[in-house]
Protein backbone atom coordinates (compact mmCIF):
# COMPACT_ATOMS: atom_id res chain seq x y z
CA UNK A 1 0.00 0.00 0.00
CA UNK A 2 1.22 3.39 -0.67
CA UNK A 3 1.63 6.28 1.89
CA UNK A 4 -0.88 8.89 1.14
CA UNK A 5 1.48 12.26 -0.59
CA UNK A 6 0.67 15.60 -1.71
CA UNK A 7 3.17 16.92 -3.89
CA UNK A 8 2.91 20.63 -5.21
CA UNK A 9 4.58 21.84 -8.41
CA UNK A 10 3.56 25.98 -9.90
CA UNK A 11 3.47 25.39 -13.76
CA UNK A 12 2.89 29.41 -13.64
CA UNK A 13 -0.64 30.15 -12.32
CA UNK A 14 -1.63 26.49 -12.22
CA UNK A 15 -1.03 24.78 -9.06
CA UNK A 16 -0.48 21.40 -10.20
CA UNK A 17 -0.79 18.70 -7.03
CA UNK A 18 0.63 15.09 -7.67
CA UNK A 19 -1.06 12.63 -5.13
CA UNK A 20 0.15 9.45 -4.21
CA UNK A 21 -1.70 6.70 -2.39
CA UNK A 22 -5.45 6.39 -1.51
CA UNK A 23 -7.91 9.70 -0.88
CA UNK A 24 -10.42 8.35 1.63
CA UNK A 25 -11.84 9.59 4.52
CA UNK A 26 -8.84 9.35 6.54
CA UNK A 27 -6.29 10.92 4.40
CA UNK A 28 -8.70 13.81 2.49
CA UNK A 29 -8.31 16.15 5.57
CA UNK A 30 -4.71 16.46 4.37
CA UNK A 31 -5.89 17.49 0.80
CA UNK A 32 -8.18 20.03 1.92
CA UNK A 33 -6.15 22.17 4.13
CA UNK A 34 -3.60 22.00 1.30
CA UNK A 35 -6.56 23.43 -0.78
CA UNK A 36 -7.70 25.86 1.47
CA UNK A 37 -4.18 27.52 2.25
CA UNK A 38 -4.48 27.84 -2.06
CA UNK A 39 -7.75 29.46 -2.27
CA UNK A 40 -6.63 31.61 0.79
CA UNK A 41 -3.44 32.58 -0.84
CA UNK A 42 -6.24 33.88 -3.78
CA UNK A 43 -4.77 30.59 -6.39
CA UNK A 44 -7.64 28.80 -8.17
CA UNK A 45 -6.42 27.15 -10.58
CA UNK A 46 -5.54 23.65 -9.34
CA UNK A 47 -4.85 20.60 -11.71
CA UNK A 48 -4.58 16.98 -9.25
CA UNK A 49 -2.65 14.63 -11.12
CA UNK A 50 -4.20 11.45 -9.93
CA UNK A 51 -1.85 9.21 -11.35
CA UNK A 52 -0.31 7.59 -8.36
CA UNK A 53 -3.65 7.20 -6.69
CA UNK A 54 -4.90 3.92 -6.02
CA UNK A 55 -8.32 4.64 -4.38
CA UNK A 56 -10.74 7.24 -3.99
CA UNK A 57 -13.87 7.46 -1.57
CA UNK A 58 -16.67 9.05 -1.53
CA UNK A 59 -15.15 11.68 1.36
CA UNK A 60 -12.37 12.27 -1.53
CA UNK A 61 -14.64 13.25 -4.00
CA UNK A 62 -17.53 14.80 -2.15
CA UNK A 63 -14.42 17.43 -0.85
CA UNK A 64 -13.28 17.84 -4.54
CA UNK A 65 -16.31 18.75 -5.82
CA UNK A 66 -16.65 21.19 -2.84
CA UNK A 67 -13.57 22.63 -3.41
CA UNK A 68 -14.34 23.12 -7.25
CA UNK A 69 -17.57 24.76 -6.45
CA UNK A 70 -15.84 27.22 -4.29
CA UNK A 71 -13.00 27.97 -7.09
CA UNK A 72 -15.56 28.20 -9.58
CA UNK A 73 -16.78 31.25 -7.62
CA UNK A 74 -13.95 32.88 -8.05
CA UNK A 75 -13.10 32.07 -12.02
CA UNK A 76 -10.98 29.05 -11.39
CA UNK A 77 -11.65 25.35 -10.97
CA UNK A 78 -10.06 22.26 -9.10
CA UNK A 79 -9.55 19.38 -12.10
CA UNK A 80 -8.55 16.04 -12.41
CA UNK A 81 -5.36 14.75 -14.54
CA UNK A 82 -4.48 11.01 -15.46
CA UNK A 83 -7.33 9.56 -13.19
CA UNK A 84 -6.42 5.71 -13.33
CA UNK A 85 -9.15 3.46 -15.22
CA UNK A 86 -10.12 1.41 -12.61
CA UNK A 87 -11.20 4.70 -10.66
CA UNK A 88 -12.31 6.78 -13.63
CA UNK A 89 -15.10 3.67 -14.03
CA UNK A 90 -15.92 4.29 -10.89
CA UNK A 91 -16.20 8.18 -10.62
CA UNK A 92 -18.03 8.06 -14.23
CA UNK A 93 -20.37 5.15 -13.12
CA UNK A 94 -21.22 7.40 -9.89
CA UNK A 95 -21.62 11.11 -11.83
CA UNK A 96 -18.94 13.15 -10.62
CA UNK A 97 -17.18 13.57 -14.06
CA UNK A 98 -19.95 15.13 -15.39
CA UNK A 99 -19.04 17.52 -12.54
CA UNK A 100 -15.55 17.41 -12.38
CA UNK A 101 -13.46 18.07 -15.80
CA UNK A 102 -10.78 15.37 -16.36
CA UNK A 103 -7.84 15.90 -18.65
CA UNK A 104 -5.67 13.38 -20.02
CA UNK A 105 -2.20 15.14 -20.60
CA UNK A 106 -0.76 17.86 -18.24
CA UNK A 107 0.06 19.82 -20.95
CA UNK A 108 -3.97 20.30 -21.96
CA UNK A 109 -4.64 20.19 -18.07
CA UNK A 110 -2.62 23.12 -17.67
CA UNK A 111 -3.49 25.15 -20.58
CA UNK A 112 -6.96 24.81 -20.02
CA UNK A 113 -6.75 27.74 -17.66
CA UNK A 114 -4.25 29.70 -19.96
CA UNK A 115 -7.01 29.67 -22.05
CA UNK A 116 -9.60 31.79 -19.84
CA UNK B 1 0.73 -7.88 2.92
CA UNK B 2 1.95 -6.70 6.92
CA UNK B 3 -0.76 -5.88 8.63
CA UNK B 4 -0.47 -4.10 12.00
CA UNK B 5 -0.46 -6.47 14.87
CA UNK B 6 -4.09 -4.80 16.32
CA UNK B 7 -5.53 -6.19 13.05
CA UNK B 8 -7.04 -9.54 13.95
CA UNK B 9 -7.62 -12.15 11.01
CA UNK B 10 -9.12 -15.15 10.56
CA UNK B 11 -8.96 -16.59 7.64
CA UNK B 12 -10.84 -20.44 6.42
CA UNK B 13 -12.21 -21.59 3.23
CA UNK B 14 -14.10 -19.00 1.79
CA UNK B 15 -14.40 -17.28 5.04
CA UNK B 16 -12.64 -14.69 6.76
CA UNK B 17 -13.15 -12.88 10.04
CA UNK B 18 -11.13 -9.42 10.51
CA UNK B 19 -11.30 -7.36 13.99
CA UNK B 20 -9.47 -3.89 13.27
CA UNK B 21 -9.66 -0.47 15.59
CA UNK B 22 -12.41 1.75 14.80
CA UNK B 23 -10.01 3.99 13.12
CA UNK B 24 -9.83 6.00 9.82
CA UNK B 25 -5.89 4.45 10.05
CA UNK B 26 -7.39 1.05 8.93
CA UNK B 27 -9.69 1.32 6.32
CA UNK B 28 -6.99 1.09 3.63
CA UNK B 29 -6.29 -2.29 4.99
CA UNK B 30 -9.67 -3.74 5.02
CA UNK B 31 -10.29 -2.39 1.57
CA UNK B 32 -7.28 -4.32 0.26
CA UNK B 33 -8.02 -7.57 2.64
CA UNK B 34 -11.52 -7.24 1.49
CA UNK B 35 -10.70 -6.73 -2.51
CA UNK B 36 -8.03 -10.05 -2.42
CA UNK B 37 -10.99 -12.02 -1.06
CA UNK B 38 -13.54 -10.74 -3.57
CA UNK B 39 -10.71 -11.31 -6.25
CA UNK B 40 -10.09 -14.54 -5.11
CA UNK B 41 -13.95 -15.75 -5.31
CA UNK B 42 -14.04 -14.68 -8.83
CA UNK B 43 -15.01 -11.30 -9.08
CA UNK B 44 -13.81 -9.09 -12.28
CA UNK B 45 -11.45 -6.06 -11.33
CA UNK B 46 -14.55 -3.38 -11.97
CA UNK B 47 -16.79 -5.53 -9.43
CA UNK B 48 -13.72 -5.35 -7.13
CA UNK B 49 -13.65 -1.92 -6.88
CA UNK B 50 -17.58 -1.49 -6.36
CA UNK B 51 -16.86 -3.88 -3.01
CA UNK B 52 -14.35 -2.35 -1.51
CA UNK B 53 -15.81 1.06 -2.26
CA UNK B 54 -19.21 -0.18 -0.86
CA UNK B 55 -17.19 -1.47 2.46
CA UNK B 56 -14.94 1.32 2.88
CA UNK B 57 -18.10 3.87 2.34
CA UNK B 58 -19.47 1.02 5.50
CA UNK B 59 -16.62 1.43 7.15
CA UNK B 60 -16.10 4.97 6.94
CA UNK B 61 -19.37 5.71 8.23
CA UNK B 62 -19.08 3.47 11.54
CA UNK B 63 -15.35 5.32 12.30
CA UNK B 64 -17.16 9.20 11.13
CA UNK B 65 -20.58 8.59 12.99
CA UNK B 66 -20.72 5.12 15.39
CA UNK B 67 -17.68 5.98 16.99
CA UNK B 68 -18.09 9.84 16.60
CA UNK B 69 -16.79 11.50 19.57
CA UNK B 70 -19.50 13.39 19.72
CA UNK B 71 -22.07 11.15 20.39
CA UNK B 72 -22.79 8.88 23.87
CA UNK B 73 -22.32 5.73 22.28
CA UNK B 74 -24.89 2.99 22.77
CA UNK B 75 -22.49 0.56 24.51
CA UNK B 76 -19.55 2.04 26.08
CA UNK B 77 -18.14 -0.72 27.61
CA UNK B 78 -17.04 -1.92 24.46
CA UNK B 79 -14.06 -1.20 22.64
CA UNK B 80 -14.33 0.84 19.77
CA UNK B 81 -13.78 -1.81 16.85
CA UNK B 82 -15.07 -3.17 13.47
CA UNK B 83 -15.49 -6.48 13.11
CA UNK B 84 -15.75 -8.17 9.31
CA UNK B 85 -17.04 -11.27 8.93
CA UNK B 86 -16.96 -11.94 4.83
CA UNK B 87 -17.82 -15.19 3.20
CA UNK B 88 -19.05 -17.04 0.06
CA UNK B 89 -22.27 -18.49 0.11
CA UNK B 90 -23.01 -19.81 -3.35
CA UNK B 91 -22.54 -17.67 -5.83
CA UNK B 92 -22.70 -14.77 -2.90
CA UNK B 93 -20.27 -12.46 -1.57
CA UNK B 94 -21.97 -11.78 2.26
CA UNK B 95 -20.17 -9.06 3.81
CA UNK B 96 -21.81 -7.94 7.72
CA UNK B 97 -19.61 -4.89 9.10
CA UNK B 98 -20.42 -4.66 12.72
CA UNK B 99 -19.82 -1.80 15.49
CA UNK B 100 -20.77 -1.17 18.81
CA UNK B 101 -20.92 2.36 18.50
CA UNK B 102 -24.38 4.73 18.01
CA UNK B 103 -26.89 3.31 16.21
CA UNK B 104 -27.77 4.34 13.02
CA UNK B 105 -31.65 5.06 12.10
CA UNK B 106 -31.35 3.14 8.73
CA UNK B 107 -34.75 2.42 8.45
CA UNK B 108 -35.81 6.34 8.28
CA UNK B 109 -32.61 7.36 6.62
CA UNK B 110 -33.70 9.16 3.26
CA UNK B 111 -30.77 9.98 1.14
CA UNK B 112 -31.38 12.78 -1.26
CA UNK B 113 -31.08 12.36 -4.94
CA UNK B 114 -27.66 11.97 -5.79
CA UNK B 115 -28.00 13.63 -9.25
CA UNK B 116 -29.36 16.51 -7.37
CA UNK B 117 -26.50 16.70 -4.72
CA UNK B 118 -24.25 16.40 -7.87
CA UNK B 119 -25.90 19.46 -9.69
CA UNK B 120 -25.55 21.41 -6.07
CA UNK B 121 -22.29 20.05 -5.81
CA UNK B 122 -22.84 18.92 -2.24
CA UNK B 123 -19.86 18.15 -0.73
CA UNK B 124 -21.16 14.78 1.28
CA UNK B 125 -24.62 12.27 1.28
CA UNK B 126 -22.98 9.75 -1.11
CA UNK B 127 -22.29 6.84 1.03
CA UNK B 128 -25.61 4.83 1.67
CA UNK B 129 -25.81 5.64 -2.45
CA UNK B 130 -22.85 4.33 -3.15
CA UNK B 131 -23.48 1.04 -1.09
CA UNK B 132 -26.90 0.84 -2.30
CA UNK B 133 -25.50 1.14 -5.64
CA UNK B 134 -22.69 -1.01 -6.05
CA UNK B 135 -24.43 -3.77 -3.72
CA UNK B 136 -27.38 -5.98 -4.45
CA UNK B 137 -28.55 -6.05 -1.04
CA UNK B 138 -28.08 -3.77 2.15
CA UNK B 139 -29.82 -4.35 5.43
CA UNK B 140 -28.80 -3.17 8.63
CA UNK B 141 -29.81 -4.63 12.26
CA UNK B 142 -29.09 -2.77 15.46
CA UNK B 143 -29.70 -4.34 18.99
CA UNK B 144 -28.20 -4.19 22.45
CA UNK B 145 -27.26 -7.53 22.46
CA UNK B 146 -24.89 -7.89 18.92
CA UNK B 147 -24.67 -4.05 18.28
CA UNK B 148 -24.83 -3.20 14.53
CA UNK B 149 -24.85 -4.79 11.69
CA UNK B 150 -24.60 -3.86 8.24
CA UNK B 151 -25.17 -6.49 5.89
CA UNK B 152 -24.24 -6.26 2.07
CA UNK B 153 -24.22 -8.88 -0.45
CA UNK B 154 -22.91 -9.31 -3.89
CA UNK B 155 -23.82 -11.65 -6.44
CA UNK B 156 -21.12 -13.27 -8.69
CA UNK B 157 -23.77 -13.40 -11.43
CA UNK B 158 -26.33 -10.88 -11.70
CA UNK B 159 -29.71 -11.87 -10.12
Amino acid sequence: MKEFRIDREPRGSVQLIRLTGSLDMYSFPRLEAQLNALFQQGQYYVVLDCRELDYVGSAGLGALIGFAKQAREHSGDVRLLNVPERIHKIIELLGFTKVLKVHSTEEDAVASFEAK
Amino acid sequence: MDLPENIRRKESTGKLHLQTPGHGSYLAYIRAIVGDLARKIGFDEHEVAKIEMAVDEACSNVVKHAYSLDKKWCWQHRDPEIRLDIRREGDRLVIEINDHGQRFDFANYRPTDIEDRLRQMKRGGYGLFIMRNFMDEVQYNSNDQTGNTLRMVKCLKKP
